[in-house]
């Protein structure tokens, strides 16, 4: 099984991928110190399945899987040392946890488990909490931006974009996650999301019509999206 | 001549009745405002009775009397108001009126407009001056002179025929004037005298009160017990002065402080007197004379007279206090009196003790459960840490075991209230080994403390919870590598220690409930340590740097 193990100390992932390994069931594709770096990995290799910890700087495993687009989301193995609202949530959402240390035998049930999802081909449904900030990356660090900040989201070939009054950050969430999990970004062209907190005014073009932010800034809006966006608006 | 004398004779004797009713259980002199009824009723009667008796008392002069019947109206007016002069008066009137006489008409009107005046008289006075001024001797000669005028106008005005008024005013006006402005004068400085005395002895007795008060405050806080008692007694003992002073527990005397305490020894099982408060739940008094007290442990002891008093905390018995008098010596019922409020005062000052150790007791069990808490969280990840190096590096993985069972002992075996800067940085550095084998080159610590603080009292498990916070709460939610720092140095003679970390994190873990459990409890006890004064101050500088200050002053440190 192709996997990917995140967790933030290094220690832990080494002696997770030895466990592992000496399973002879998995392949390890690599190991992440934190949700950042994982998003980009899950993206990259596209596990099968993931290992991951719950308790990670910034951004926890909870938001992280949030963050994941469900075409690509790996079968999520909850790896924790000790935490009761941890446990809590696993009984509702996870495949599977593991408690640290990691005894060989407990992991020995876990893989089986992993083996028979794959071979159904089913996949469990992971309910994540709507996202409040974004990771970005800015420079070498991460920043994670407000939602309420964002005026708009925008893709293109370099990537997906939010652009707020202090400028734009490349995100390595997809559009598709961000609509999702972000109930105030509204799809507005197909590769556009508006924030609709921060519309001031929609006028009508010829053949488009153009929303125009409270900072100024000026949205496309395709005919395609118009009538659900105003029907979100007028909702709301 | 011969009459003011004879007077003079008169009123000397309701002087000696003033004087014999105020040193009577009955003489009460309050303040008018908290006066009762029954208090009024006293003054009334006692008034209107030196009123009629000097009537009974005058002398005939021409068919009529040189009496001192208004020095009870008048002063009455003048203690009590217009209203009880004005009752006076009347009752001193209307006898004088069926007296009978050519002037018992003029004589009962002026008894009343006297008794009037004295009150009007107080009223002007107390609502110009305050309440103390209408009973100075001066104001009862001036308001009686102008009281026996009037009164002799008054006859001239009523009583008929004129010109046998007029002869009896020239004969008597002089000397009633004089006699009754004199006797009102001596028989008011006797009753402020006399109340005086009362302040004087109100206040010394407070005074000593509250000085055993504060005296005991100290050594009872830390309970009752046979060490503090001791201790205890002397205070009793001093302050009120009496042969000896003993406190017991319901089993044995705790302490004896005195006269025979060559043979009142600590650890002797109680008198009967004893047992005998302690099942009633009553004070107990034999004073020599009708209760004879016999000391029953030598017959040589020349000890005659004892209160005892049950100390009842929470409605239970836990002692007695006896206070002893010797046989030569009456007990003086002030020190009985204050004996007995001794017993509350104690009574309330150890509860206080009860109620504070309970207090410090709910504190160590809220730590003692934030640790069960976190305890096993840092167990877990430390298994798991080792386990992983012991594949690679068994004997770090070895030093690491003796780090994590240093760290665990450290938490079992600990004093519960207070140790040495020493005794908390080993234990942080028991702490931090293994965190430093967790987070590898993302944690780097620096300690940096003056050795002359090593012996710097604090309370237990105060280091490790800040460092814990900046570790767990800080640093690990960091994406890049952090640092932490403990700086300890003196700072205008206060023993500082902060505890710093780079992560900045502390609004936002405020923020999302997350502060640890660890922060509220250290300030709570550093506040007890200090007795209430907050010692523990945060500075956050958002993403920057978050800084957990204690401030301990060199008193409390060095203890």
């Amino acid at each position: 099984m192709r996997t990917l193990i995140v967790d933030d100390e290094m220690h832990v992932r080494e002696e997770l991928e030895t466990l592992l390994s000496e399973t002879g069931e998995y392949l390890v594709l690599g190991t992440c110190s934190n949700a950042i770096q994982a998003l980009r990995a899950v993206k990259a290799m596209r596990p099968e399945v993931m290992f991951l910890d719950i308790h990670m700087p910034r951004v926890d495993g909870f938001q992280f899987l949030g963050m994941i687009d469900p075409e690509r989301m790996p079968l999520v193995v909850f790896v924790t040392a000790y935490d009761e609202y941890a446990l809590k949530a696993f009984e509702e959402s996870a495949l599977d946890y593991l408690l640290k240390p990691v005894q060989a035998e407990r992991l020995a049930r876990t893989t089986e488990k992993l083996k028979r999802f794959l071979r159904e081909g089913s996949r469990p449904a992971y309910e994540s909490p709507s996202l409040e900030r974004i990771p970005c990356i800015s420079g070498h660090g991460i920043k994670l931006v407000d939602v309420a900040e964002i005026d708009f989201v925008r893709s293109s070939e370099s990537g997906v974009h939010l652009v707020t009054d202090k400028g734009e950050f490349l995100t390595e969430l997809t559009l598709t996650v961000l609509e999702a999990k972000v109930p105030i970004l509204a799809r507005c062209h197909k590769q556009i999301l508006v924030n609709l907190r921060q519309i001031d005014e929609i006028t009508r073009q010829e053949a488009s019509s153009l929303i125009r932010t409270r900072s100024g800034k000026l949205v496309p809006v395709s005919r395609r999206f118009l009538p659900q966006l105003k029907e979100r608006l007028l909702i709301r | 001549m011969k009459l003011l004398f004879s007077l003079i004779q008169v009123a000397s004797f309701f002087l000696f009745v003033a004087y014999a009713y105020c040193n009577s259980p009955m003489f009460r002199m309050r303040r008018l405002e908290t006066a009762s009824r029954q208090d009024l009723a006293v003054l009334y009667l006692f008034f209107s009775v030196i009123s009629i008796g000097g009537t009974y008392l005058g002398l005939p002069v021409h068919g009529a009397l040189a009496n001192t019947r208004a020095i009870g109206p008048v002063l009455a007016g003048l203690v009590g108001g217009p209203y009880l002069g004005l009752a006076v008066g009347l009752t001193g009137g209307l006898h004088r009126y069926f007296y009978g006489g050519f002037t018992a008409t003029a004589c009962g009107v002026s008894t009343t407009v006297e008794g009037l005046l004295g009150g009007v008289v107080h009223l002007y006075l107390a609502r110009r001056f305050g309440s103390e001024r209408p009973l100075s001797p001066v104001t009862a000669f001036l308001t009686m002179m102008v009281a026996e005028a009037l009164q002799m106008i008054i006859i001239l005005l009523v009583a008929r025929p004129f010109s046998d008024a007029l002869q009896l005013v020239k004969v008597i006006a002089f000397p009633m004037i004089a006699a009754n402005s004199a006797g009102a004068a001596i028989f008011m400085s006797i009753l402020k005298d006399r109340r005086d005395l009362y302040d004087q002895v109100g206040a010394a007795s407070t005074a000593r009160a509250l000085r055993i008060a504060g005296r005991t405050l100290g050594p009872l806080a830390k309970g009752f017990t046979p060490e503090v008692a001791p201790e205890l007694a002397k205070i009793i003992q001093e302050e009120t002065g009496v042969g000896a002073v003993a406190i017991t527990d319901t089993q044995t005397v705790l302490a004896f402080v005195g006269i025979g305490s060559d043979h009142h020894k600590p650890g002797m099982a109680l008198a009967a007197e004893c047992h005998r408060a302690i099942t009633q739940h009553d004070v107990l008094f034999m004073d020599g004379a009708h209760e004879p007290y016999h000391c029953g442990y030598s017959d040589q002891c020349t000890l005659g007279s004892v209160l005892v008093v049950p100390l009842q905390v929470d409605g239970e018995v836990i002692g007695t206090i006896k206070l002893f008098e010797p046989a030569s010596k009456r007990f003086l019922s002030i020190n009985r009196t204050l004996g007995e409020g001794l017993a509350h005062l104690l009574a309330t000052q150890l509860l206080r003790a009860r109620y504070q150790e309970q207090k410090n007791l709910l504190v160590l069990a809220e730590l003692k459960l934030a640790h069960a808490q976190i305890n096993p969280h840092f167990l877990f990840n430390s298994l798991t840490t080792i386990q992983a190096i012991m594949r690679r590096d068994a004997n770090r993985a070895r030093e690491l075991l003796n780090h994590l069972s240093t760290f665990f002992r450290m938490n079992l075996k600990r004093s519960p209230e207070f140790s040495t800067l020493e005794e908390e940085l080993t234990h942080v550095n028991a702490y931090l080994e293994i965190e430093k084998a967790r987070f590898q080159e993302q944690l780097t610590v620096e300690i940096d403390v003056d050795p002359t603080m090593l012996q710097v009292k604090l309370p237990t498990f105060t280091l490790q919870p800040l460092l814990e916070n900046a570790i767990k709460h800080g640093i690990a939610d960091k994406l890049e590598p952090g640092s932490a720092r403990i700086h300890a140095f003196w700072e205008d003679g206060a023993a500082r220690i902060d505890v710093e970390d780079d992560a900045g994190t502390y609004f936002e873990r405020k923020e999302r409930g997350k502060d640890g459990l660890g922060l509220g409890i250290v300030e709570k006890r550093i506040r007890n340590l200090l007795k209430g004064e907050s010692g523990l101050t945060v500075a956050c500088d958002p993403h920057v740097r978050t800084c957990v200050s204690i401030r301990i002053p060199a008193e409390e440190a060095r203890a």
